[in-house]
């Protein structure tokens, strides 16, 4: 450093440099991984599937690449209004049933202690490292004609012939449970949990009836849980087939086994491509929709 | 701090590779060799991989185990989920990473002409010559390994009538019993003939019939797919089925058996070939000859055929397997001959898709 | 005097109401894991219905290759893509939360696309992509998809946890002398240690039971277990499957009772001390 710091333009270089060390490297290093990641994996996969919906099928299922609105000329059939319908209204059943069961249920495990809460939280997580189709084949095999249930019933004497559990609705219902309540309570738990006592024990001093504490002051403040929790239960939903394929029987096709067959059986990847982009639209615009009503900008998870 | 974690992280990486490597060191190894030496396979020196895409269990552990031993190869099966799966691999350039894959007889018309199978050189295959010619289609292709009859079983006990027609099938008195197959073009063929149509019809005034008749045979499913459990544990009367998977399910229920194969019965069955290709630009064409040729052994198809009880075109296979084989109540049904295949329909496939899709949304 | 009383036995009504209604829902959660390890011991080629007990599917697991080889590929998948999505993800939270740039609106609604769309969408997106430009498929192509769906929920815990004060008390540490990565080691990294431990915790959760992403993008000779259980779908699944899950969670449950109990001694000493 012999060169004296006279000039004014050498100070700013200097001042550069120096901002280039303390903000824009860190802030390469930081961001750069994740940013070139989405970009890389998200980004461009999602423009290409954008951009082949707009081609045509070929004769052996190929992609041809010569524009045309085809694809998105046979999503106005009527069929595929009905899917969407179906498949929104159990996603949306699920949804709402995940937050009535998982709210108490996370709300009970941010009462205890912290050491026993994340034991708790773990100990719901377990059932996830067993493979979720082998536990949708333990909920058939438990129900099944010939399975424990229907055993112990007519054993009980409760009923004289087998009752049909499988390939019902009902059964469904329960395996998209069982395999999305996880998705609810862990935001739920976190937001819950970050909720300070204090608060309610002011509010409930103040004279508010417990029912008021909890409506007035514990549910506008887990908001962000429940809104997290909406969508990571949500979503998956809608795009789940495994669970209506194995407990429902392949009886009804949702939208999640239509795109798949388009990618898979039928070989109509244009087509699937349009879906996915129908998918993509109607999931933006509800989440639009709800963080505008909600006023949230970020979501928590766990 | 971003190098020193992406060091730390190939080392996390180099070391789980190496783990890999020592554990189960075959497929770990093939991996890392299999992108970057392609050069291996000069003619000169044999291959000593095979890789072959399939059905999960569809072939005997012994006749793999017995064939490297011979051969003093490495077979590495994987195993698809769905026919589409197959042709998913075909038409992406499987040749990079198969030898052989597993396809059915009504892809191999479109996949001759888009180029993506290797024709076959049969004087290699020596033994093929014990496949039964009726069974053989696209001949120069490929080679049948087994095939299926998709027809008809009831339990006599709680199937409420006789079932000797496609017809029966949308009897109201079988509400909630069936459990069937599923795919537009294993169920419209079904309908087609039942209405007195061809079953690869192209008319989409007869695919749409077909429909109708498919709404009323939905009312009577219980459920698409697993049939072999649902008649094994009673939640189904009647199954539209392959006759392998009717094998396993009678053998299940042994002495109890009350599994009966619709016989006699009035309308063709679909019957279908589970065969083997060699996708275009494979590597160990050499090994896969000599599977192939192996395959069509009649000792080593007899013993597969005794642990795999499906029906086999290869003859002298049949005739070699033991009596239980031979005697299989799944396979001893009077209507052999009448039978139709699978055919490309071409452009209709839109047509069938679309009514099978608006017959799974129903109403 | 009275009305506390009253208002104490409502307290413990509702704690044991709580509790009834805990015990059910874990009940629910843990049946189908406990028919699955019944059956583990059912004596039937197929798992169809209950038909006798053995042991035989124990012994002959380990002989079965391709079931050992397609569980060790799903754990280190499992592992690398926890370890990547936690490194990614907390540099990535870190950036985003505290540097203002040009791309950073478009980044975050990026990172949301994975969790907002249906997996099959990403999948078949990937593996076009993939296809395209010519990458062979198979554990690679695999670990990149469990990535690009674990990335983002890793990003969004942690997020969470950052506090404000953060940036304060790192300053602090770097007048003090410390260079940034002694700062981020001791100061940064502990203070959202919460967030990067459940961030590695959904990872590694979302990647080992992932069956659509595998599928797709699955190549010759390396499938994950959910891929293997998905294509025993036209014949039907084998007890020795059961058999393999049931040791894989006990061996988990071990663990983690295992670093439980070595963390319960360590606090004890450290406490003694």
């Amino acid at each position: 450093m012999s060169t004296r710091i006279n000039d004014t333009t050498d100070l700013q270089a200097i001042s550069r440099k120096r901002d280039l060390r303390r903000k824009t490297l860190p802030a390469l290093a930081q961001a750069g991984p994740v940013s070139v990641w989405m970009i890389l994996f998200v980004t461009i996969p999602m423009l290409y599937i954008i951009y082949i919906s707009f081609m045509s099928r070929g004769v052996f299922g190929d992609v041809v690449y010569e524009f045309s609105l085809e694809s998105y000329q046979t999503l106005l059939d009527a069929t595929y209004f009905k899917v969407i319908l179906k498949s929104l209204q159990v996603a949306l059943f699920t949804t709402v049933l995940c937050l009535l069961l998982g709210y108490p249920f996370a709300y009970y495990i941010a009462r205890k202690p912290p050491e026993k809460a994340s034991r708790l939280i773990m100990l719901i997580m377990i059932p996830f490292w067993t493979n979720s189709l082998m536990r949708l084949n333990s909920w058939l095999l438990l129900f099944q004609t010939s399975g424990p249930i229907n055993n112990f019933l007519q054993w009980a004497g409760i009923t004289d012939a087998p009752i049909t559990f499988v390939y019902t609705d009902g059964l469904v219902v329960l395996g998209m449970i069982t395999n999305m309540l996880p998705f609810a309570v862990l935001p739920l738990y976190s937001s819950i949990e970050k909720l300070q006592k204090s608060l309610l024990e002011a509010s409930s001093d103040l004279g508010a009836t417990p029912r008021e504490t909890f409506f007035r002051v514990t549910l506008p403040l887990t908001f962000p849980g429940i809104f997290s929790a909406v969508i990571l239960v949500f979503i998956p939903s809608l795009g789940i087939y495994t669970v209506s394929d194995m407990l429902g029987g392949g009886k009804v096709l949702y939208i999640g086994n239509i795109i798949k067959n388009q990618f898979g059986s039928i070989r109509n990847w244009p087509l699937g491509a349009a879906l996915s982009v129908l998918l993509l639209v109607i999931t933006g615009a509800l989440i639009f929709l709800y963080t505008r009503f909600s006023k949230l900008e970020d979501m928590e998870v766990v | 701090m971003k190098r020193i974690l992406s060091g730390v992280l190939a080392g996390a990486m180099l070391l789980a590779l190496c783990a890999c490597g020592g554990d189960s060191s075959a497929p770990a190894e093939t991996t890392a060799a299999g992108t970057d030496a392609p050069a291996e396979t000069t003619p000169a020196e044999a291959s000593t991989e095979l890789n072959i895409y399939m059905w999960q269990q569809y072939i005997s552990d012994e006749l793999i185990a017995n064939f490297e031993e011979e051969n003093n190869c490495t077979v590495n099966l994987s195993y698809m989920s769905d026919n589409a799966d197959a042709i998913t691999k075909l038409t992406a350039g499987g040749g990079q990473e198969y030898d052989l894959i597993m396809t059915c007889d009504a892809y191999m018309e479109s996949l001759i002409a888009g180029g993506y199978v290797e024709k076959l050189d049969l004087t290699q295959i020596p033994n093929s010559s014990n496949i039964n010619e009726a069974y053989w289609t696209a001949k120069d292709y490929c080679v049948p390994y087994l095939m299926n009859y998709i027809y008809i079983v009831y339990n006599t006990e709680t199937c409420p009538i006789d079932i000797t027609c496609y017809n029966d099938l949308i009897d109201p008195a079988l509400k909630g019993q069936i459990s069937t197959i599923d795919g537009a073009r294993n169920l419209f063929p079904i309908a087609l003939i039942a209405l007195g149509y061809d079953p690869n019809s192209t008319e989409e005034s007869e695919i749409a019939e077909a429909y109708e008749w498919l709404v009323k045979f939905n009312e009577n499913v219980v459920a698409y797919g697993a049939a072999e459990q649902n008649l094994t544990n009673g939640t189904a009367s009647v199954a539209l089925t392959y006759d392998g998977n009717t094998s396993w399910a009678m053998s299940e229920m042994g002495e109890n058996n009350t599994l009966v194969v619709a016989d006699p019965f009035d309308d063709a069955v679909q019957l279908g070939f589970d065969l083997y290709v060699i996708p275009t630009g494979a590597q160990h064409t050499d090994l896969a000859y000599k599977f192939l040729n192996y395959i069509c052994d009649p000792e080593a198809m007899a013993k597969n055929l005794e642990e795999y009880p499906y029906s086999c075109p290869n003859d002298a296979a049949v005739a070699a397997a033991p009596e239980s084989y031979r005697n299989d109540p799944a396979r001893n049904f009077s209507y052999k001959e009448n039978v139709f295949f699978q055919e490309d329909v071409g452009e209709a496939l839109t047509i069938y898709n679309d009514y099978y899709q608006k017959l799974k949304v129903g109403q | 005097m009275a009305s506390l009383t009253k208002v104490q036995r409502r307290r413990k009504a509702l704690g044991i109401l709580g509790d009834v209604y805990a015990i059910l829902i874990y009940t629910v959660l843990y049946i189908p894991v406990v028919v699955m390890m019944i059956f583990s011991f059912n004596d039937q080629r197929y798992n169809y219905y209950w038909s006798g007990f053995t042991t035989q599917w124990y012994g002959k697991l380990l002989s079965n290759h391709a079931l050992m080889d397609s569980l060790w590929y799903s754990i280190i998948i499992a592992v690398l893509a926890t370890v990547i999505s936690v490194v990614v993800g907390t540099l990535g939270a870190l950036g985003l939360k505290r540097y203002e740039f040009k791309m950073k609106k478009f980044i975050n609604s990026m990172i949301f696309i994975p969790i907002i769309v249906p997996e099959i969408v990403l999948a078949v997106a990937l593996l076009i992509i993939f296809m395209n430009i010519g990458v062979s498929l198979g554990m690679g192509s695999i670990l990149i998809g469990h990535c690009t769906f674990c990335i983002p929920y890793a990003v969004v815990t942690i997020k969470g946890r950052i506090s404000g004060d953060g940036e304060t008390l790192e300053e602090a540490s770097m007048d003090l002398g410390a260079n940034r990565i002694q700062t981020f080691l001791r100061v940064t990294l502990p203070s959202i240690m919460p967030g990067v431990m459940s961030a590695a915790f959904l990872s590694f959760t979302l990647s080992i039971d992932d069956v659509v992403m595998s599928n797709m993008l699955a190549g010759a000779k390396n499938s994950t277990l959910p891929v293997l259980i998905l294509s025993m779908n036209k014949s039907g699944v084998t007890p020795d499957v059961n058999a393999l899950t049931t040791i894989m969670i006990l061996v988990i449950v071990a663990c983690m009772l295992l670093s439980n109990a070595v963390k319960a001694m360590l606090r004890k000493r450290s406490q003694a001390a």
